[in-house]
């Protein structure tokens, strides 16, 4: 069943006397529990396509439906309660509050979410245990490893319950054991908790866990595994 | 399309604001502190100039006319010595019904021409009354060569060091004092100086002659008053609780005026004395101001450089769900507690500063470099304690709580203006 459907998205912006085409006509479907990667080079369009799905930028043409809604018909506040209760975000860096503890960061969006005092405790200490950070869940976000940080931001994304997470780059500043384990911990929990991951990388062993790879360049999807997989079955 | 809505509870909003101001604590620290000793010196100018006021204004009650008093209508604005209560005993037997709690003084005011051998020049004669006036205790310890005048004593007179040095008059010397009546003639009375007072105050030590009332009554008699009647210029009122003079002034209102009595307060005896303190409390505001403007750029700065440093978390915060109103409301709930910490730390160290110099005093004798605290024909005492009355404190409380929280407005919309997307790019 499909869960996010973008219809011709396009995302156009000026610099200068240039019209940029950031993304040009997109169309793309991505199934519930999906692992999905977004690649290609710098500056091929995998950000502000996270970006626009999250409803963080409105495209400039197109219809993005995520689990029902129009996103692209939303109001500000709308979207902003939107992304509250149907997505979860992984950035790059940057991803904690610096004044919350691990614990108290993964709790905020619970909070927001007006979930019950005790079920998000116990949600955030579940989620923190399952990314192997019990013993640090008191520390605030200084005191945390770069990849330590980097799990908070996913025990966040999945103790709220989202449809989606997008996560933009998750180890880009990450060494390799690390990126590996994120990566890891990541594609475990979106089986376990049968959420949809689309996320951005740059990184081939990222890439490698993949379940499916689509590429951008110029604002385009160039190729997309997955769906010349269907496309093949169908035509068998 | 979901209607759950963000919700972001006040007291999490409270924690976050209480631990994002306490993020850079130096910075903090040295904002709290400028403003407490902004606050501190508000209070402090406050105080003094309060202090002073009220110093000023009591000693020209004791010096003038009392809280109240009650006069031929008329005399105010156009003083003459016609102008009398011929039937003083009458009034004071009024007086004497409604019990005022306070002191009642009768008084004869008369305009004069004070002559020696020497010289002549104008005079104020006031006859008081020999069972103790507030004048007499006022300035009797300030006599500076012979004695005050007995009571009952008919020629004796009193004048300032000013006027004896006019007149070149000693205490013995005889002083001639005419009189304009109201059919054009004059009258004289013979006085005898008893006593020199140098009070400080250039308008009473070369203009006033002091007696006993009898003394100045011959010249009230001299107009056709009947001194059986008791005739005077006016009564003293001197109440005991200063608070209490719009209760006694609609007492004694509708109990004593008519179409030849009336009844005033201090500020409409003496308006000049009023606008003096609202012109020098302006000064003071202007001061207040000028220390507001500090403050609100300290809480600006540091409110301001907070958000600027944190436009990628409220991109984050805004990403994750936080609407505008909520990024706005814990902006804006830092410069509250800013302010609230302000206000307190500033009355704490605003409030013990004006302790220690309500304890303590200042010597505006030493101040001033013994020149003399005189003003508007009254003295500030020479040391000053200041006053802060509860009036005050709410005002200085408000008026720096509202310019610290005003501060935090512009920084406030800033942060509710961050989009995400940009937000996140930084």
């Amino acid at each position: 069943m499909a869960l996010l459907t973008l219809q011709g998205i396009g995302k156009h912006y000026r610099q200068g006397e240039l019209e940029v085409k950031a993304l040009d006509g997109i169309d793309l479907t991505i199934e519930e529990g999906e692992f999905a990667a977004l690649v290609g080079p710098s500056g091929s369009g995998k950000t502000t396509l996270l970006n626009v799905i999250g409803g963080l930028d409105a495209p400039s043409a197109g219809r993005i439906q995520l689990n029902g809604t129009d996103i692209t018909t939303l109001k500000e506040s709308q979207l902003s309660d939107f992304r509250l209760f149907q997505l979860g975000f992984v950035f790059q860096a940057y991803n904690l509050v610096p004044v919350l503890s691990a614990l108290e960061n993964v709790e905020l969006v619970m909070v927001l979410q007006d979930r019950h005092a005790k079920d998000r405790r116990e949600r955030a200490e579940h989620y923190l245990k399952l990314v192997g950070l019990e013993k640090v869940m008191r520390r605030r976000p200084s005191a945390l490893s770069g990849g330590q940080q980097q799990r908070v931001a996913v025990a966040r994304a999945l103790a709220a319950g989202p449809r989606l997470v997008l996560a933009d780059e998750p180890t880009a500043n990450l060494d390799s054991e690390n990126a590996t384990a994120l990566l890891d911990i990541m594609h475990r929990l979106s089986h376990e908790e049968k959420t949809t991951f689309i996320f951005s990388t740059h990184d081939v062993r990222v890439m490698e866990r993949a379940e499916r790879i689509i590429t951008l360049r110029d604002g385009r999807i160039v190729s997309d595994d997955q769906a010349e997989r269907r496309q093949h079955e169908a035509t068998v | 399309m979901s209607t759950r809505h963000s919700h972001l509870p006040f007291a999490i909003l409270l924690m976050l604001a209480w631990r994002n101001i306490w993020r850079h604590r130096r910075r903090t620290l040295i904002t709290l502190s400028s403003i407490a000793v902004g606050f501190a010196l508000s209070v402090l100018m406050i105080g003094i100039g309060d202090g002073s006021h009220n110093s000023m204004i009591r000693n020209a009650i004791k010096l003038g006319e009392g809280h109240l008093t009650v006069q031929p209508r008329g005399y105010i604005e156009a003083p003459a010595n016609h102008k009398y209560l011929a039937d003083g005993k009458a009034l004071q037997a009024t007086l004497d019904t409604l019990d005022v709690a306070g002191r009642v003084e009768p008084r004869i005011a008369l305009q004069v021409l004070a002559s020696t051998a020497s010289n002549s020049v104008g005079a104020q004669l006031e006859g008081l009354s020999p069972g103790g006036d507030q004048r007499v205790e006022t300035l009797e310890p300030q006599l500076v060569d012979g004695e005050w005048f007995a009571a009952g004593d008919e020629r004796g007179i009193v004048i300032g060091d000013g006027m004896a040095g006019k007149l070149k008059a000693k205490v013995g010397s005889k002083v001639v004092l005419m009189a304009g009546k109201q059919g054009g003639d004059s009258q004289a009375q013979l006085g005898r100086v008893r006593g020199i007072f140098d009070s400080k105050v250039d308008e009473l030590d070369d203009y006033l002659i002091l007696s006993d009332i009898q003394f100045a009554r011959y010249f009230l008699a001299g107009e056709g008053a009947d001194p059986e009647l008791a005739p005077v210029t006016r009564f003293a009122v001197f109440l005991d609780d200063p608070d209490s003079i719009a209760d006694w002034k609609a007492r004694l209102k509708p109990a004593l005026e008519s179409n030849d009595v009336v009844v005033f307060d201090w500020q409409e005896m003496m308006p000049q004395l009023v606008q003096f303190v609202m012109v020098d409390d302006a000064g003071n505001y202007i001061f207040l101001v000028l220390i507001l403007i500090m403050v609100v750029f300290g809480i600006l700065n540091t409110v301001l450089m907070s958000v600027l440093e944190r436009t990628r978390e409220f991109g984050l915060l805004r990403a994750l769900g936080l609407s505008r109103r909520q990024l706005l409301l814990l902006v804006f709930c830092e410069s509250l507690l800013l302010s609230l910490l302000a206000v307190v730390i500033g009355w704490l160290v605003g409030g013990g500063t004006h302790w220690w110099f309500s304890t303590h005093g200042i010597d505006m004798e030493a101040l001033v470099g013994g020149g003399g605290t005189a003003m508007m024909g009254t003295f500030m005492d020479p040391v000053i304690y200041t006053e802060l009355s509860w009036d005050r404190v709410v005002q200085l409380t408000l008026i720096i709580f509202a310019a610290t929280l005003g501060s935090g407005i512009y920084p406030a919309l800033k942060a509710a203006r961050v989009t995400p997307v940009e937000a996140l790019r930084t």
